[in-house]
């Protein structure tokens, strides 16, 4: 799996990314770091402890990275949530948080093929 | 409901009126009744006082002359004086001291005169009885000429001379009783009479003329309050006879009198006190008419004010009244607007939703298809997009109404408003065929404050109407210059103007256009799309700005949109726009654009000539040539009357060789004519509109090329060696800006959250680092509070340019960040070039 290919499962703009970071080795670096990021578990930590100005950070800082990553399907699902979530609890937050949740699994997913296939190399 | 209301009214007025006219005739006539009763009590009091005055004064008198005739009566009984001889002194004292004559009086009428005329005493009985009782008494009589006289007895006491002698008598003129007791004195209204109790009288003063005073009364007085003169006299005798002050009111010939009567001592006489009310009547009559009309008077005004507070209020129910109804009106024409709207609109949004669904249907059904899918496809994005546009104004209209729309005031330059402008109408005009140009005069500030997405805005929302009601082959023109602003030095008046040649705006509907969802109603534009919200939300965009827009349209020539805005002028760059001092030749065929872009040119220090047309430019070009001081540039519009641009570029290029630049400028895309350019020789292009910026760095490249080989980047360049603190959470984010950043040249310190971005700054050295990025979503501080916190502190660099990176995008978000001190906000994802150019601007400033 490419690249490329990983960013077609995912969902992303490969186009962007590359037009912004111009090296390919750049982003392989900071999408493989993506599973690091700790702000997916501290958005559900938060969200299962109703702390909802926290969940809301939390979503916001995941929208900040698929920006700069361009994952553009989970930054439009985070950035939605996080519009549900910027003045405390609202209904459609429901809805939004499975969204996230199965698009964050979906990167996730992808992210951790293409680890395991250009480690395999 | 109207009339009721004016009924309920004028009764109340009415009845306003009865109680005033009511009230103000029960206090007229009770004043008037209790004057005349007051004036009666009056005229008791004072009466009864002037009649006791007179009384008293009529005593001392009497009494006066009394002890004179005693004097006389004591001497007359000298003994030692002979007969003759007392005759004497008495007739000499008597004279002297005024009487008339002097007799001793032996009873029954038989007098002993000793000086003066003889006399008859009238009455003599009881005047007789009172002098035989040894009392002084006073009689009325007549002398020998027939003038009445007073009689004045004193007993005669011891008989030793005179035998049988009663008294002395003296007499005195009655007329100078009546004037020593001025009974009848001109100037008062009082006249007194002295009466006897048969009525007649003793003295008479004033008009009395008859024997006696009854018969006065009975032929001078009236019937008075149904006592008649009969019972008057009557009763005036009752009184006497019982020796009672009598006080009464009898009228005479219409005319009140007060009379009063008392005994007068030591006589058989009454005192008659006469006080006509006629004067004093006339005097406290007065006084009440005045009464009445003050009162009548103040009734009137009274009534008067209230009438005036009834008309007023009637005035303002009715205006009120209309009021409401024209507020009714108009929110029945909002409402009717609105539903107009919503029909259109329904119309309008199902078209693509129509197109949208059909096309998906096709392309499901047609699914192997790969060419029918993809041509779906591309229909249904287009109609997605046009159905995404009316959703926008829609939400964009509904902000404006609700007040929530903000302006995020930045600084705006002109150059990239008006060629982002141009590009985006561009491809819309070539659609058209249409023929599009823009001019720019006397821009002296190119940098502005101004919402620079509104502006854009606006200029798109004219723009794409110019577009869509301009048929092809029309003109399109937008025009771009700069005044003097009546707000001073600091600001300067922007003047826009979009013309077109299209169909034109109806007058009738030129009053209306800024309204909310109006539409011209017509055929020809019915089957044009649009919400009807783009002028609406202009003219709100405007007025946001304190700006002015107007229309001038005829149908069938064209239409003329007119805005003008005071703007606030924005430092220009630092960078000095100079150039070297070389000849170039501008062609175009507009003579205006021609002049300024001159003027333009100068003021970067290169000297320009224009003409108008290629043929001449070649001629001219030929000339200078031959006088071997060639044009160093030349600036060629593509579109030119008679030789085109691209044709008059290869007769150059076949003059002076391949040394000179010539430059195409066109409001064109460049794309599609760069091949045919090339070929002809042309060396590069400069879009229009043509800024003194436009101008400056299109022509610094190729004039850098040839002064010195040194030019190169000039975006990027001068960041090396700064220092950058970037306030980022998230380590991912921190890692991409750093390695993004560093490519610029400048050296980040990365901190972790709000807290320790102050910390750091705070410790260290002033004046180290050269700018802040910062995240605004960050745990313990975030950006907003860390922010306010460094620019609170006490250090010289304080105001230390901090820029905000967020993944918010929205106005209030900005101008959130401007409010808590921030220079400038960038939008996540990091772009390179974006923050090299707001970096540039803030550290410059």
């Amino acid at each position: 799996m490419t690249l490329q290919e990983c960013y077609a499962a995912i969902g992303g703009d490969y186009e962007a990314v590359i037009g912004r970071l111009r090296s390919e080795k750049l982003v392989q670096k900071f999408v493989l770091k993506f599973l690091s990021d700790g702000s997916y578990e501290l958005l559900c930590s938060s969200l299962e402890e109703k702390n909802y100005e926290e969940a809301f950070r939390a979503v916001h800082t995941i929208k900040g990275v698929c920006q700069n990553l361009s994952f553009t399907k989970l930054q439009e699902s985070s950035s939605r949530l996080s519009d549900a979530l910027r003045h405390g609890w609202t209904p459609e937050a429901e809805d939004w948080i499975d969204r996230v949740k199965e698009d964050y699994q979906l990167t996730v997913d992808a992210i951790e093929a293409f680890r395991l296939e250009s480690e395999a190399q | 409901m109207k009339e009721r209301a004016a009924k309920i009214l004028t009764a109340s007025i009415v009845l306003a009126v009865i109680i005033c006219i009511c009230v103000f005739s029960f206090l007229a006539v009770y004043m008037n009744h209790r004057n005349s009763e007051t004036i009666k009590d009056v005229g008791q009091l004072y009466m009864s006082g002037m009649n006791e005055r007179i009384t008293k004064h009529y005593e001392t008198m009497i009494d006066l002359q009394f002890s004179q005739v005693d004097f006389l009566e004591d001497l007359s009984r000298e003994e030692n004086v002979d007969e003759e001889e007392l005759h004497k002194i008495l007739s000499d004292d008597g004279a002297s001291k005024g009487f008339e004559s002097l007799a001793f009086y032996y009873g029954d009428g038989d007098f002993d005169m000793i000086y003066g005329s003889e006399f008859i005493t009238e009455n003599e009985e009881p005047f007789m009885e009172s002098l035989k009782e040894g009392k002084n008494k006073v009689a009325a009589g007549k002398d020998s000429e027939g003038d009445s006289v007073l009689i004045l007895g004193v007993p005669y006491e011891g008989d030793q001379r005179r035998e049988g002698c009663v008294a002395m008598v003296a007499t005195l003129p009655l007329d100078y009783v009546a004037e020593a007791l001025s009974l009848d004195d001109e100037g008062t209204l009082v006249y007194s009479f002295i009466i006897r109790t048969d009525g007649s009288f003793v003295i008479r003063s004033y008009d009395a003329f008859r024997d006696s005073y009854f018969q006065r009364v009975r032929e001078l007085y009236d019937e008075t309050d149904g006592m008649t003169t009969e019972d008057f006299i009557k009763q005036l005798q009752a009184s006497m006879e019982i020796d009672e002050p009598f006080s009464a009111e009898i009228s005479s010939q219409g005319e009140l009198r007060h009379i009063y009567c008392s005994t007068l001592p030591k006589s058989e006489w009454y005192l008659v006190t006469i006080m006509p009310y006629g004067a004093m009547n006339e005097k406290v009559e007065k006084l009440g008419e005045q009464w009445i009309y003050m009162v009548l008077g103040g009734g009137a005004v009274i009534l008067l004010a209230m009438l005036i507070v009834f008309l007023q209020y009637i005035r303002m129910n009715r205006r009120q009244l209309k009021d409401l109804e024209e507020t009714k009106l108009l929110a029945e024409e909002a409402n009717r607007a609105k539903s107009e709207f919503l029909s259109n609109m329904s119309h309008d949004i199902r078209t693509p939703m129509n197109a949208i669904v059909g096309m998906a249907a096709i392309g499901t059904a047609n699914i192997d298809n790969k060419e029918q899918v993809s041509n779906c496809l591309k229909k249904i994005t287009l109609s997605g997009r046009h159905l995404l546009g009316l959703i926008n104004d829609i939400l964009d209209m509904s902000k404006i109404e609700s007040g929530k729309m903000t302006l995020s005031m930045e600084r705006v330059s002109l150059r990239e408003v008006i060629e982002s402008i141009v590009s985006i109408v561009q491809p819309l005009v070539k659609s058209k065929n249409q023929n599009f140009d823009v001019f720019i005069e006397d821009v002296v500030a190119e940098n502005i404050w101004c919402d620079s997405m509104r502006l854009s805005q606006v200029m798109l929302n004219l723009l794409s109407n110019a577009v869509k009601f301009t048929p092809e082959e029309g003109n399109i023109q937008v025009f771009l210059r700069e005044e003097t602003s009546p707000l001073g030095d600091e600001h300067v008046r922007l003047r826009l103007q979009v013309k077109d040649s299209g169909i034109g705006i109806s007058e009738e509907f030129q009053a209306r256009i800024f309204d909310s969802f109006s539409r011209e109603d017509r055929e020809r534009v019915h089957k044009m799309e649009g919400t009807g919200l783009g002028m609406a939300i202009t003219k709100c965009i405007i007025d946001a700005m304190d700006g002015t827009i107007e229309v001038k349209s005829r149908q069938g020539e064209g239409t003329c949109f007119d805005i003008t805005l005071d703007v606030k002028k924005a430092p220009a760059a630092a960078e000095q726009m100079v150039l070297p001092p070389w000849d170039m030749l501008v062609v175009d065929d507009d003579k205006q654009l021609c002049e300024s872009t001159v003027a333009s040119l100068e003021s970067i220090g290169i000297h320009g000539d224009w003409v108008l047309d290629g043929e001449t430019a070649v001629e001219m070009i030929r000339q200078h040539h031959e006088e071997h001081r060639d044009y160093q540039i030349i600036l060629l519009d593509w579109k030119l009357p008679g030789m085109d641009g691209i044709e008059t570029a290869r007769r150059i290029r076949s003059l002076l060789g391949d040394d000179i630049p010539i430059l195409l400028i066109s409001a064109y895309d460049w794309s599609e004519i760069e091949e045919d350019a090339k070929a002809a020789g042309v060396t590069g292009f400069i879009p229009k509109p043509l800024f003194r910026s436009t101008l400056f760095y299109g022509l610094k490249s190729y004039m850098c090329e040839e002064s010195s080989e040194s030019g190169g980047q000039e975006n990027t360049g001068d960041f090396r060696g700064m220092h950058i603190l970037l306030a980022e959470d998230n380590e991912l984010n921190w890692e991409v800006a750093a390695a993004l950043l560093e490519d610029l040249g400048l050296e980040l310190e990365w901190a972790e959250d709000g807290k320790i971005c102050v910390e750091k700054f705070q410790a260290s050295p002033e004046g180290f680092y050269d700018a802040v990025l910062m995240d605004l979503r960050m745990p313990r501080m975030n950006g907003y509070e860390a922010t306010k916190e460094i620019r609170a502190l006490s250090r010289a660099d304080a105001d230390i340019p901090i820029i905000a990176m967020t993944a918010d995008a929205f106005a209030e978000d900005v101008q959130r960040c401007l409010d808590c001190g921030m220079n400038a906000h960038i939008a996540k994802p990091i772009d390179v070039a974006e923050v090299a150019k707001v970096l540039e601007r803030c550290i410059e400033k």
